[in-house]
């Protein structure tokens, strides 16, 4: 029996009206990740490839097509739906991290989950044990400012792994890092995947492409491969 | 962590952008408390003033402050009934007259004469030494079934209309001032009836005691006596008819507007006013210009709190909002980003309006102080006057003013495109 699609695009395009007139950011794409798939994006800048991922992560809809994302066509949910799967069921990454500057690696690790409604014990069991996953327990009360860039990107993976969710999905993950820090994110969604997560990462680092057990190339709005 | 305390720690984190809002509020909200304090503190003195005198009926013959006196036909009938009301408990006629009062060789000086019949009320506080003596005639008026005290109250009566015929006088303490004059000490003094030509000789009086009179300016001078020796100085041995008629009325029979309901019935011809006339009077006429300019200056006032915190939150915002877009993204609901700013709002204008209280306090203080250098008004009118009300109306609009500060901001990020945010900010 086939794994079931985590999240599915049926014929997805994206027109973004624009002064000049509208702009096609992508044309006709039909894309699957199963429960438990390593799936990379790669491709030049400005092929749509960060489009897709906003529409997959459930943050933006397309101009046509669907996008069902456990089945259930993410068009016709409401705003407050769509937040709710993107808190419980989607953990986003993203190239500049995004990471509360007030709050301690702890404490942004704990928001989705106070949001969430878990409850405080919980909630600080499982930040401490998602912050000695990415292996940073001894930074726990360090701010933002008080990290490298290859922490606070760890950090900002076990924000998103925070309410355990189905999907990962990351937006140059190691666009901002050096090769080591790469390496090191890489690594760390290796484990994410053998844990049972499924990614959905667009990158232009080939070394996290092919890590990936499946990679697809975009060029101009649509997948080539 | 709660909306709260996002908030806090935002506003901890941006501690200059923070300071800033909280002082600029603190002075807007410091002139915004002062407003308030004016708006009513004018008449709350006003009132103030009138409850402490004594009495809480007044009765003239005609409405205004004439030039030439006014007198009531017939007081001193009039006063026996009034005298004899349910509603009252002590009353007192009241003489007025322009004098000069001398003492040595020092220039003489101006002052209202007021002449006072046998009764414990007056228009004046005394501060200093002893109040004029209270009539002979009254305190007869008590049995005695004591035969010895009756020996040693009718002793206390000579003595007091000895002391009547002293001309005793109770003045002012910058008339005390000015010529040096404290108890025990004599001063003459002449009538000068307005528009009468006189030469009435002058009376050598004894100062009693200083007190403050009520409505008194700072820059007037006043002296009050007994009507007897009013009579003797202004040589009108006949005792005319009074200027006024102040009445105590009795709290358990209604107050005083019972009391003034009582009088009018009785000469409907004179205007009789409880206090709570005046000061309904006064609040209409008088008063009207200071509630519009209050109302108008703590609009303008509300106005500049509203921009301050609206700019600085929606730049604050702007600066932000790839950080929001994320928050969003990660599934923290509009509800939850607009209570985070509500929250926020609500912690600079929250603080700043709390700091605005000491600061307006202090700078009520000082602005009374200049005001009432005006001349003509009492000495102890204020302009700014501390009621609870001022703080609660201070607080509402405070509360409103966070809200629709935040509005805006709360509007741009609950409608902000979380996609094209986060586009926009990678490539920026």
């Amino acid at each position: 029996m086939p794994a079931p699609f985590v999240v599915e695009a049926r014929g997805v395009s994206r027109v973004f009206p624009m002064a000049a007139g509208p702009v096609t950011a992508l044309r006709d794409v039909t894309l699957h990740v199963d429960a438990g798939e390593y799936v990379a994006i790669t491709g030049p800048s400005g092929c749509g490839k960060s489009t897709l991922l906003h529409l997959v992560g459930c943050v933006d809809t397309p101009s046509s097509g669907s996008i069902l994302f456990e089945r259930r066509d993410v068009a016709v949910l409401s705003e407050s739906e769509r937040s709710r799967i993107r808190l419980t069921r989607i953990g986003f990454v993203f190239q500049r991290f995004f990471l509360l500057p007030m709050l301690t690696a702890a404490e942004n690790v704990e928001l989705p989950q106070a949001e969430a409604g878990i409850a405080p014990a919980a909630r600080r069991a499982r930040t401490r044990a998602l912050l000695e996953y990415v292996e940073l327990v001894d930074r726990a009360d360090h701010l933002p400012s008080q990290l490298s860039g290859g922490e606070m990107q760890r950090v900002a993976i076990a924000r998103a792994l925070a309410n355990n969710p189905v999907l990962l999905v990351a937006d140059e993950p190691t666009g901002e890092l050096d090769d080591t820090s790469g390496e090191r994110i890489a690594d760390l969604f290796d484990r994410v995947h053998a844990d049972g997560t499924a990614i959905l990462v667009v990158t232009h680092n080939p070394t996290l492409a092919l890590r990936a057990s499946r990679r697809l190339a975009m060029k101009s709005g649509s997948l080539v491969a | 962590m709660t909306s709260l305390g996002l908030a806090w720690r935002t506003a901890w984190r941006y501690r200059a952008r923070t300071l800033l809002a909280v002082a600029g509020v603190a002075i807007i909200g410091a002139l915004l408390f002062d407003m308030l304090l004016l708006s009513r503190g004018l008449l709350a003195s006003f009132a103030d003033l009138l409850d402490s005198e004594g009495f809480d009926v007044r009765v003239i013959a005609s409405e205004g402050l004439p030039a030439m006196r006014v007198p009531i036909p017939g007081s001193a009938d009039l006063a026996d009934r009034i005298r004899g009301m349910s509603s009252v408990r002590d009353l007192a006629l009241i003489r007025m007259e322009r004098a000069r009062v001398r003492r040595g060789t020092d220039r003489p000086r101006v002052v209202t004469l007021v002449g006072r019949t046998q009764s414990d009320i007056g228009p004046w506080t005394v501060v200093k030494g002893t109040n004029l003596p209270v009539s002979a005639r009254l305190k007869a008026r008590a049995p005695s079934p004591d035969p010895s005290a009756e020996r040693g109250a009718s002793a206390e009566r000579e003595a007091s209309a000895e002391r009547d015929r002293d001309c005793p006088v109770v003045i002012g303490r910058n008339l005390a001032t000015a010529f040096a004059l404290e108890p025990g000490s004599s001063l003459e003094i002449t009538a000068t009836p307005a528009g009468v030509a006189s030469a009435l000789p002058s009376v050598v009086c004894r100062v009693v005691g200083l007190v403050d009179f009520s409505f008194a300016g700072v820059d007037e001078y006043a002296v009050a006596t007994t009507m007897d020796a009013f009579e003797a100085i202004a040589a009108e041995p006949n005792h005319g008819d009074a200027d006024l008629i102040l009445v105590t009325s009795r709290a358990e029979s209604g107050g005083g507007a019972a009391a003034a309901r009582a009088i009018a019935e009785l000469r409907p011809d004179l205007r009789v006013y409880s206090n709570e006339d005046v000061v309904e009077q006064f609040n209409r006429n008088g008063f009207a210009y200071f509630r519009q300019i209050s109302f108008v200056l703590s609009s303008l006032t509300m106005s500049f709190a509203f921009l301050l915190v609206a700019t600085l939150l929606t730049v604050s915002i702007n600066q932000r909002l790839g950080e929001i877009a994320a928050l969003r993204a990660l599934g923290l609901g509009r509800r939850r980003i607009a209570a985070m700013l509500l929250w926020e709002s609500a912690l600079l204008v929250g603080a700043g309006a709390l700091l605005a209280l000491p600061l307006g306090g202090v700078l009520a203080l000082l602005l009374d102080h200049i005001l009432r250098q005006m001349p003509g008004l009492p000495e102890r009118l204020h302009f700014f006057v501390f009621e609870p009300r001022a703080l609660v109306i201070h607080a509402v609009l405070f509360i409103i003013t966070a809200a629709a500060a935040a509005a805006y901001p709360v509007w741009l990020t609950t409608r902000l495109p979380i996609a094209a945010t986060l586009r926009r900010e990678v490539v920026g």
